[in-house]
């Protein structure tokens, strides 16, 4: 065998015993990687199926957080609708609370005006009560005063019922006198003067006699048309007395005025007075009637 | 192949079967590394050499 080839055999073997050492080294030392491959795998899939679930429940959630969105959306609509009316009420409470302290402001002035006014009223009622007491006691005397005169004036009354009487009396029985004596002198062409009395009368102011009417009617008995005077039926004996007018009348129709002059027991004589000396049928003519009334 | 022991002052060599033997190792190492990677691809993969 020659050199070469024992070279070569050493060599070899060197070289194989190397090569085997790095490859059994490498070999025994490299991963397993169908086993790593099988992790992955199996930890891909349940990752995988992680996702799936991941994804599932993600959809789930979000279907349910669009509808708790939605449901949401609705709640907040709702209670935007009841937050604007809620404003709306809010500011009508503030709008009525505003008119309500106004009220109570107007009401409290006119409740202090108010109680000045009574005050004043009860000052007003203390003095109108003082002076009421001042005045019914002035009243009760008053009354006591107007009992005394009242019973002095019946006294009175009584007195000058009297006393009308008594004149009433008197005059009858002066007329009576005058009459006689008026019949006496007449036959001798005389008349009594009036008496003046001694003491002078003194106006007194007094209540005006009631009036009646006279209502004395005649009719004419002469009549001279030339001086204008005529004579009638009724006398002193009737009531006639000097300056009475009479009323000249034929039927319904006025003639004209009798104004008397003179007067007797049983006739008297006047002055014609408005004669319509243009229409001698209105002359007064004898028979006419006349009275003191129309 | 057994050694010969050269005297009288000529180089000393091996015999030829000392290189046999060195060759039956070699073979032997090489034959035990195939072994070897053949049993750990298999045991690894189970396969020698098909790539699923």
């Amino acid at each position: 065998m020659s050199t070469l080839t024992k070279v070569l055999i050493v060599l070899l073997t060197i070289a194989s015993i190397f090569l085997c050492g790095i490859v059994v080294t490498y070999v025994a030392n490299a991963d397993n990687y169908k086993k790593k491959y099988d992790n992955l795998n199996s930890n891909y899939q349940a990752a995988k199926k992680n996702e799936d679930n991941a994804k599932t429940q993600l959809n789930n959630t979000i279907e349910e957080k669009n509808r708790d969105t939605e449901k949401l959306g609705e709640q907040i609509a709702s209670l935007e609708e009841q937050i604007n009316k809620l404003i709306s009420d809010l500011a009508n409470a503030e709008r009525e609370r505003d008119d309500a302290n106004r009220k109570v402001n107007n009401w409290a002035a006119i409740v202090m005006d108010f109680s000045k006014t009574i005050e004043n009223n009860e000052k007003l009622v203390k003095n109108a009560l003082t002076e009421r007491d001042l005045k019914e006691a002035e009243l009760i005397k008053q009354d006591k005063e107007l009992k005394d005169t009242t019973a002095a004036l019946m006294e009175n009354m009584a007195i000058v019922k009297q006393l009308q009487e008594e004149s009433k009396r008197l005059l009858e029985e002066k007329t009576e006198l005058q009459n006689k004596l008026d019949l006496y002198l007449r036959q001798y062409g005389k008349a009594v003067a009036e008496p003046t009395p001694v003491t002078a009368v003194q106006d007194v102011v007094g209540l005006a006699p009631p009036v009646k009417d006279i209502d004395l009617s005649g009719s004419i008995t002469e009549v001279d048309l030339k001086n204008l005077l005529a004579e009638i039926s009724i006398g002193a004996a009737d009531g006639v007395k000097e300056g009475m007018r009479f009323h000249l009348t034929r039927g319904d129709k006025f003639i004209c005025d009798v104004v008397i002059l003179d007067v007797w027991p049983e006739k008297a004589v006047g002055w014609l007075d408005l004669v319509q000396e243009d229409q001698p049928q209105d002359q007064p003519q004898i028979n006419d009637k006349v009275s003191t009334n129309l | 192949m057994s050694p010969v022991v050269q005297s009288h002052g000529k180089k000393i060599t091996a015999a030829d079967n000392l290189y046999t033997v060195i060759l039956a190792v070699a073979f032997l190492v090489v034959l035990a590394a195939a072994v070897f990677v053949t049993y750990q691809c298999y045991s690894q993969y189970d396969t020698i050499f098909k790539i699923q």
